[in-house]
């Protein structure tokens, strides 16, 4: 691949870079340091990239091995995050269990459109990072193996981040539309 | 395939992640089954919600900029 060529199609992914870096970083002045050295890199062992398979991949490989091996250590650490129990969590359950009390012909809809996206995005920077980094590079559209590959984890680890990771969000944003009283779902009466 | 088994699936199918036998058999099952058919829908729902929430980001302008001179400055022209 001609330098130019090159350049062109990993400068194309330079927004989905950043925007998972700042995720992981949880910093925009960490996210654009962990960007460059990721494109420096990439440019260095350029002739590791093989024709026509996915750039997009090979980049994720190098950004995420260099989080995990320079920056992972000074990240800014959640507070502890309590998993336990969110394994059981089922928004469909819970929901279903206030449809019957509420206004709203589709609660569940009513939610999910009335969280906006900063509370989301905040939910994910409460996650542990390693189910953090699971969900943001299925996000970003990799498969289960390529995850699998850029975190050096056996497929069903990725599964289960997955499965655990999305509970947690899912809860996350119940317990706040329950906080803000959204119509959909159902307060508590008192006595 | 009963309800558990269809739902332990539900995000592996989302994910575009099944065989082809198991994929005939959770579309088998939602076919006919109103509750899995529904949770199916809210766990799509979801994952398009959050999906659009984190891929709206752009990186700022003056970061493409220092990343084109970084690798221009690393990899000179190859005449």
């Amino acid at each position: 691949m001609a330098g130019d060529e090159f350049e062109a199609e990993a400068l194309r992914h330079l927004d989905a870079l950043y925007r998972t870096a700042l995720r992981m970083t949880r910093s925009e002045a960490d996210a654009e340091d962990l960007v460059q050295e990721t494109y420096i890199r990439a440019f260095r062992f350029r002739e590791q990239f093989t024709l026509g398979t996915n750039m997009k991949a090979w980049l994720f490989r190098i950004l995420t091995n260099t989080f995990i091996n320079t920056y992972r250590r000074k990240a800014a650490q959640p507070e502890v995050t309590d998993l336990e129990g969110v394994d059981e969590f089922s928004l469909y359950r819970r929901m279903a269990d206030d449809r019957a009390a509420s206004s709203s012909p589709d609660p569940e809809t009513e939610l999910l459109n009335r969280v906006v996206d900063t509370e989301v995005t905040d939910a994910l920077e409460e996650l542990p990072e390693k189910f953090r980094t699971a969900v943001l590079l299925d996000v970003e559209g990799f498969s289960y193996k390529e995850i699998a590959e850029m975190l050096s984890i056996p497929i069903g680890t990725v599964m289960s981040r997955l499965h655990r990771g999305r509970k947690f969000l899912q809860k996350r944003l119940y317990d706040l539309a329950r906080e803000r009283g959204i119509a959909a779902v159902r307060t508590p009466q008192k006595g | 395939m009963n309800c558990n088994d269809c739902v332990e699936r539900l995000y592996a199918f989302l994910d575009l992640e099944l065989d082809e036998k198991e994929l005939a058999q959770v579309r088998a099952h939602v076919a006919g089954c109103d509750d899995c058919g529904d949770q199916l829908g809210l766990e799509a729902r979801f994952l398009d919600r959050l999906r659009d929430c984190c891929t709206s980001d752009v990186a700022p302008t003056l970061l493409r900029e220092r990343v084109i001179l970084k690798i221009r400055g690393a990899s000179p022209p190859a005449s």
